[in-house]
């Protein structure tokens, strides 16, 4: 079974075109969300990332009900699929001192260890950079934790969530002067993982042209900080206090999603320049009231934006989202509808832009994933494979990688060293 | 707060508002020696955006332009000339990055394409951030950050279900779009060819941070949905309920931290109901009904209280914070970077969000003038000498 999963890996790795990061290794320990995605963007990029699982303490992204039948089952997961393509699966249980010695040993061939656990979890399990750094001096290690690896809310259990909430970006979605809500995904996971990715390469471009190696504490409360420009420095400049304010835009109006004709459907319209009005009022044929003085300047539809919405509202009632998109765009307006995850996979500019590649996988049939869609022209990334079945490759690496017996492999898997 | 990681890379960013600029103060920050090119006269956008010190305007102290272009050097160049174009070359020949978000109606009419550029140089590593693409039914459609976000799947699940769908209070897009391009840059540079770069701001969303609802969807798993704040098919609590003084988001995926939530909350009878024992049951059919529970008792406590109590019992809560305790969060203090300017005074704003030990830190530097630099760059570095400065600033080249 192995070695015909293997063959057909190989003859899929013939037909992708080599990426940017091939000749790379990486020592995958994220696991979730976060921790996940670098290694997932790396591998797109051509690295080989191996994810380095253990049955002592699955991904959680391997539990959740089943698609199919009534069994859990950990290859199942569909953002698994998603988060997890590309990479080969080793088991190693690390409260055994052999796996973390077989750790070790994996570091000395690879260029960059990732790792989201707990602050201080590698240390005390024996991983820390001090000791990889030994091993291998030019190795680029990225910690991501919620809150980084010292100071007051180090150990604060957080999620996703809960650093919206401390990051400030809560603080401003939500109706004008009602509630906060939350985000339905996990935004700070994202913008950590994306700001570890190029603190990654950038210490891999480092280590090209000098030999050294770099340890990266990375914090998702201050990934999602770093982005909250302009309400950060509205307290900086003014000291007001940013609340929630609805769809309203500082400096433009019309600014917002409007109703549409269809079930809940929205359109998003968003007016800047005079010239954009104008494209406005000649796209809805000129209704009396675009003509009225107090929509006469971008001053004055800032000024009365709540009867401008309105007036605009009663205009995209009447018609549905794609027309109005077509119609608008037509006279040099930004207007797209509000869209679902179905309307995204099937929409004509995403599927020609190839926003999802239809991915086997031996569980549950084809799929489609996402691509990450960094088009680099010359040396565009690729989805290689499916997400992983738990320990698949612990043949191919410590076998093949590091030359353990086969017999011994199976010895090891048996003592639950890898597992 | 400067790094060196990228120390002697030369970036020439042609940037507005935030895509462009913040993938460019991504490699100043870490060491990169940047050039902001301007139009003359008018500057970058982010320059109107605010917000002002002290609500007076002025187009050299926008909050949002000061944060986002620290650590660059700053040049005015006219590209609708022939002349302003072959100095664009000019200095591309003497860098490896062009990073830009000119539309690509513009790019087309300018020229300003990989073919036209890589001229100057065959490296060239080239970025070009736009709306939508450089491919596909949509490349010349206009879009902003809501737009943006209405694509990219932000505005579907945020709101109440019968209201409008809403999008960040801040524009968010353009920052996610920043990272994929920066990302992408170095890679290219470390894969050692010169290359175009296409990135759709729409698909920053739409793919790493949306991409899985796909999939999701087709199984019929965990559609989003406008659920005010409520998220459906988690076990309740995950939300934000009000408490003292603001409000606190309130989670516990795991069955012990809802446990131990309940013991700090005192045990109450209504958690022993036995139509709450199943915790997704209980936040999609009676969420409401028992936030009043929670928040009676939340309504006791302030945020510093509860957040003390997040951390001695190990429960996720985590206090709404709005933006001045952000700032004024001590731990989050070294974060925090200040330039002074004769004209503002000290200004202070979020630096990069890693520590890199090991790595020589250098001070920030205030974001240009207008113009700031043209000397520098263009007598300095191309060899201009005063006397054609003067008239390209006549001639209004730059």
């Amino acid at each position: 079974m192995n070695d015909r999963v293997s063959a057909q890996e190989n003859e899929q790795d013939q037909n992708t075109p080599e990426g940017p990061l091939s000749g790379y290794r990486v020592l995958d320990f994220g696991w979730v969300l976060a921790g996940a995605l670098p290694g997932m963007i790396l591998a797109d990029m051509g690295a080989e990332v191996l994810k380095v699982e253990t049955h002592q303490r699955m991904d959680y992204m391997r539990l959740g009900r089943p698609i199919v039948g009534d069994e859990p089952d950990p290859e199942q997961h569909p953002l698994f699929h998603n988060v997890n393509r590309g990479k080969l699966s080793i088991t190693l249980n690390t409260t055994k001192p052999e796996a973390v010695e077989l750790a070790k040993k994996l570091v000395a061939h690879c260029d960059v260890v990732i790792e989201n656990f707990s602050p201080g979890v590698m240390d005390r399990i024996g991983l820390g950079y001090e000791v990889l750094s030994a091993i291998k001096p030019g190795i680029v290690m990225a910690s991501i934790s919620s809150n980084g690896q010292s100071g007051p809310l180090r150990d604060l259990r957080a999620y996703a969530p809960s650093i919206g909430a401390l990051a400030g970006l809560d603080s401003t979605l939500g109706y004008d002067g009602e509630r906060p809500l939350g985000l339905k995904h996990a935004y700070a996971d994202i913008s950590g993982a994306l700001h570890s990715v190029f603190a990654v390469v950038s210490a891999l471009r480092q280590c090209k042209q000098t030999g050294q190696g770099q340890y990266i504490d990375l914090s998702m409360l201050r990934a999602t900080v770093a982005t909250m420009g302009a309400g950060l420095m509205e307290y900086e400049m003014t000291g007001r206090v940013m609340g929630t304010k609805g769809n309203h835009d500082p400096v433009m109006a019309p600014y917002g999603n409007y109703p549409c004709q269809g079930e809940d459907a929205w359109v998003s319209i968003a007016v800047r320049t005079d010239e954009e009005w104008r494209g406005l009022t000649e796209g809805m044929d000129n209704p009396p009231w675009c003509d009225e003085e107090k929509f006469a300047s971008r001053y004055s539809r800032l000024e009365n934006r709540r009867e401008l919405d309105d007036k605009l509202a009663e205009w995209t009632r009447q018609r549905p989202p794609e027309d109005i998109t077509e119609l608008l765009q037509s006279h040099g307006v930004a207007a797209i509808p509000v869209m679902g995850a179905e309307d995204r996979l099937f929409n004509p500019h995403f599927r020609a832009r190839g926003l999802y590649s239809d991915i086997e996988h031996p569980s549950l049939g084809a799929e489609p994933i996402y691509n990450i869609m960094w088009n680099l022209e010359r040396t565009p990334p690729s989805i290689r494979r499916h997400a992983p079945l738990m320990g698949e490759h612990n043949g191919q690496i410590f076998g093949g990688l590091l030359g353990v017996a086969e017999r011994e492999i199976a010895q090891l898997e048996e003592e639950q060293v890898l597992w | 707060m400067t790094y060196s990681l990228l120390q002697g890379l030369r970036v020439v960013e042609l940037g507005e508002s935030v895509s462009a600029p913040y993938c460019a103060k991504l490699l100043a920050d870490m060491g990169a020696e940047v050039i902001k090119m301007e139009r003359p006269g008018v500057g970058d956008q982010a320059r109107e955006y605010g917000p002002f010190p002290g609500d007076e305007p002025h187009h050299e102290r926008s909050g949002l332009f000061l944060y986002l272009n620290a650590n660059k050097q700053g040049v005015t160049l006219d590209l609708e000339t022939p002349t302003g174009r072959e100095i664009l070359g000019d200095l591309l020949a003497q860098s490896q990055v062009f990073v830009h978000n000119l539309h690509p109606k513009e790019m087309d009419r300018l020229s300003v394409d990989y073919e036209h550029l890589s001229k100057h140089n065959e490296q060239l590593v080239m970025a070009s951030i736009t709306p939508f693409g450089l491919t596909g039914p949509y490349r010349n459609y206009k879009a902003y950050d809501i737009n943006l976000a209405a694509a990219g799947g932000i505005c579907e699940g945020l709101g109440s279900p019968d209201r409008e769908p809403l999008t960040f209070g801040t524009p968010q897009v353009g920052y996610f779009a920043a990272m994929a391009a920066a990302s992408s840059i170095v890679i290219a540079l470390l894969a050692g060819s010169g290359q175009h770069i296409d990135i759709a701001e729409v698909e920053a969303m739409a793919g790493i941070y949306n991409g899985p609802e796909a999939l999701m969807a087709v199984y019929q798993w965990r559609m989003t949905r406008r659920t005010g704040h409520h998220a459906l098919d988690f076990p309740y609590p995950n939300c934000i309920l009000r408490c003292k003084d603001g409000y606190i988001f309130v989670g516990s995926p795991e069955g012990r931290q809802w446990k131990k939530f309940l013991e700090i909350m005192g045990d109450p009878e209504w958690a022993k109901e036995p139509r709450f024992r199943n915790r997704t049951t209980m936040n999609n059919e009676y969420a409401d009904e028992v936030d009043g529970y929670v928040e009676e008792w939340l309504l006791k406590h302030t945020k510093a209280e509860l957040l003390d109590l997040a951390l001695e019992h190990r429960v996720p809560l985590a206090p709404v914070r709005n933006f001045d305790e952000v700032r004024n969060d001590e731990s989050l203090a070294d974060q925090f970077v200040a330039v002074d300017r004769s004209d503002t005074g000290p200004i202070s704003f979020a630096g990069p969000p890693y520590k890199l030990p090991g790595q020589a830190v250098s001070p920030p530097r205030p974001a240009p003038f207008l113009g700031q630099h043209n000397a520098d760059i263009y007598c300095e570095r191309l060899g201009y000498t005063k006397e054609e400065l003067v008239k390209l600033y006549q001639t209004g080249i730059i």
